[in-house]
């Protein structure tokens, strides 16, 4: 009945976890989801990484990613259950279906005015290998994500 | 006398520019192009994950740059509040810091 939903939970566990202890966290999660008929698309280790702000007595953590597809109930039991879990000290859980679908027809809308403008103009539809190599040489307007983009300083 | 001449025409030029510098200097000041980094490189989804894309938006202090000195545009600093806040939430961005 209830609508299948793509979240995406991410938790913090101090750096001196275990392997096993984080397993251990790791399968109680999935039993969570198996409980609600959902399933894990993906998990991820960012392994241990600086907290941007102090946590309690807390520097570091280590980051896990899950992507989760499964109900919205599914998503105040895991809520409920991590604030539980002391091993956790800090969890997430953010909808992202329709975000990324909200882009994914963003990308494709432009696509399509893209080509459009280019039979207009007598070309095809997709730029040539050669037209793209050009245009990247011409590209030296520094306002690449190597020149950093901090705005005015004032 | 020509020498004369160039090097009084030099020196008015020369008061002149002070003068317009005290008037109207401000506002040339710094000016920049002031474009929306996410339309220009066309970044669809903000991901709150992409610390450092939004890093770049929160200055030192912690806080969320304005749109008037990021130049980025309306709908994209609506995306980049709400990734902010929550990259906050998980200690990816500070929300204070000094």
């Amino acid at each position: 009945m209830s609508a299948v939903r793509q979240y995406e939970l991410i938790y913090i566990v101090p750096p001196e976890t275990t392997e096993e202890a984080l397993a251990e966290l790791q399968t109680q999660v999935e039993a969570i989801t198996q409980r609600f008929s959902a399933t894990i698309e993906k998990t991820e280790n960012w392994g241990r990484r600086k907290l941007a702000y102090e946590i309690g007595p807390h520097r570091d953590g280590i980051y896990v990613l899950h992507v989760i597809n499964g109900p919205a109930a599914l998503v105040t039991e895991l809520d409920r259950r991590l604030r539980v879990f002391d091993l956790v000290i800090r969890h997430i859980v953010v909808r992202v279906d329709l975000d990324l679908a909200i882009a994914e027809r963003a990308r494709t809308r432009r696509k399509a005015s893209m080509s459009a403008r280019r039979v207009r103009r007598g070309l095809p539809p997709e730029p040539t290998e050669q037209e793209r190599i050009r245009r990247s040489e011409d590209d030296d307007d520094m306002d690449g994500p190597e020149m950093g983009f901090r705005g005015g300083d004032r | 006398m020509s020498d004369f001449d160039n090097r009084d025409k030099g020196g008015r030029g020369g008061s002149r520019d002070k003068d317009d510098k005290k008037g109207g200097g401000r506002r040339t000041f710094f000016r920049r192009r002031r474009v929306c980094k996410f339309c220009v490189e066309k970044i669809d989804y903000i991901s709150y994950k992409d610390v450092k894309l939004i890093a770049s938006f929160v200055p030192e202090r912690g806080k969320i740059q304005p749109r008037r000195i990021s130049g980025v545009c309306a709908t994209h600093q609506r995306a980049l509040q709400r990734a902010i806040k929550r990259a906050r939430q998980i200690a990816l961005v500070p929300y204070v810091s000094d």
